[in-house]
């Protein structure tokens, strides 16, 4: 009799458990997906940075690589 | 004469029981699981020494005054050593996965009908003579099926602290045995059509979103689950400082050197309960048993889980994820990962493991706040 009882208790854990844990990580579920909505992924600036970076090559200047070479030479020439 | 007969009386030899030396088997068994079969070594060595200390005839170890005795009580009795650990596998955790594919949840709230169901089953030991188990002993036992250590040892010490040390053995014992306990049930429920199946790749996660997950996380367990906040407010403190970036030191701290130390005396303390008083018992076997069966509902409902995501998601979510609901960071992830790549080589399921992996840590914490609160 005993016995009975306590696996009707038991049993009313294991319901009153299982619904309690499904219910709190449901709940966490719908919130992970509005924080989702909420917060855009930062893919921007990463995106924003490349351009910036790949014109450098491009403008260097010719006036600056015939100084570097002059100089380059000139300092060759005094050994 | 008298004085030989006094130093006699005070060797081990002489007071030694069987019970004790049996005891020290244990330990001697455990310390060789961990160093030669590397199950969990970083546990069961110093469970291991510890029960061969605390069996240690006249030394004293466990009575009030003794190292171990001590450390238990700091430790364990106040709920300690747990909450530490759990705060430094919250500095560990990388919930990037489950931001991304939020549903996987589901899966980690799934698994944990392995500890209800066994709450169950301990009950009806009862029903077999020389079985005597509370209603506080069963949920105790039933948290094996959670697969995470130190939630065990935390309900454990707060419900039924005559058993910590049986199921703190056994969770270490199946957590080290998950590659062995779970493929044979994930190939039994699903086909090898569906381990074929492959994934989306996860979309990439911003770094506010994982800010905000541990504080959400947490706000949750506030409003509804106040007694599951000790195991969750840790869990997301250490997560807070991993992905806030401003604390790297205290993070760096949390997830090495507190939780190293923290781990050498949680054993300790552990082992120490493992006297032949409490451990060579019937309830020793039954617990064993109980929590070999918990773990391998928690596998099936948490597969079974998936395959019923699976069909509604049209055949995009592999059944094997569900396999990883049970906690057992990483190492059921990994086994996902394997059982997935036998059925098809092209078929990486790591990452998406990982998701249903740290539902199934909250999950667990959840399920043993929702015992405390009605069982403790």
């Amino acid at each position: 009799m005993d016995i009975t009882e306590l696996l009707l208790e038991a049993g009313n854990l294991m319901l009153v458990g299982m619904i309690s844990v499904f219910l709190f990580l449901g709940l966490l579920v719908i919130v992970v997906q509005q924080m989702a909505k909420l917060c855009p992924v930062e893919s921007a600036p990463v995106a924003a940075k490349k351009p910036a970076a790949k014109p450098q090559p491009a403008t260097l200047n010719p006036k600056l690589i015939a100084a570097i070479t002059s100089a380059v030479q000139q300092y060759r020439d005094n050994k | 004469m008298e004085g030989l007969l006094t130093l006699w009386h005070d060797t081990g030899i002489y007071h030694f029981e069987w019970k004790q030396l049996v005891m020290m088997a244990v330990g001697a068994l455990l310390l060789y699981l961990a160093i030669v079969r590397k199950f969990e070594p970083l546990l069961l060595l110093p469970i291991g020494f510890g029960a061969i200390l605390a069996n240690i005839p006249n030394a004293g170890f466990t009575d009030e005054g003794g190292i171990l005795y001590y450390i238990y009580h700091i430790g364990i009795e106040t709920g300690v050593f747990p909450l530490l650990i759990f705060m430094g596998v919250g500095a560990m955790t990388d919930f990037g996965a489950l931001i991304a594919n939020p549903k996987m949840l589901f899966l980690g709230a799934a698994a944990q009908f392995g500890i209800f169901a066994t709450l169950f089953g301990a009950i009806m030991l009862n029903v077999i003579p020389g079985f005597e188990f509370s209603l506080q002993d069963a949920s105790a036992i039933a948290i094996i099926g959670g697969a995470d250590g130190p939630t065990a040892i935390f309900l454990a010490s707060k419900l039924a602290p005559h058993l910590l040390g049986a199921i703190a053995v056994a969770a270490y014992s199946y957590m080290a045995l998950v590659p062995l306990i779970q493929p044979p049930i994930m190939r039994a429920l699903t086909s090898e059509k569906e381990r074929a199946i492959q994934m989306e790749q996860l979309r990439p996660v911003s770094k506010r979103e994982k800010i905000l997950f541990p504080l959400l996380v947490l706000f949750a367990c506030i409003l509804l689950l106040p007694a599951a906040t000790p195991l969750v407010g840790m869990f997301c403190l250490g997560n807070l400082m991993r992905e806030s970036g401003v604390v790297e030191r205290l993070s760096n701290a949390a997830q090495n050197e507190i939780i190293n130390a923290v781990t050498i005396f949680l054993g300790l303390a552990v082992g120490s309960k493992l006297s032949a008083k409490y451990f060579l018992t019937l309830e020793t076997l039954g617990i064993l048993v109980l929590g070999a069966v918990a773990f391998a509902i928690g596998t099936a409902s948490g597969v079974l889980m998936a395959k019923l995501m699976s069909r509604m998601s049209g055949g995009k979510i592999n059944p094997l994820l569900g396999a990883a609901g049970v906690s057992a960071v990483p190492m059921a992830a990994r086994v996902v990962n394997k059982v997935g790549l036998e059925a098809n080589p092209q078929n990486f399921l790591l990452m998406h493991a990982m998701g249903p992996n740290v539902a199934g840590v909250l999950g667990s914490a959840v399920a043993a706040g929702v015992l405390l609160a009605l069982v403790g």
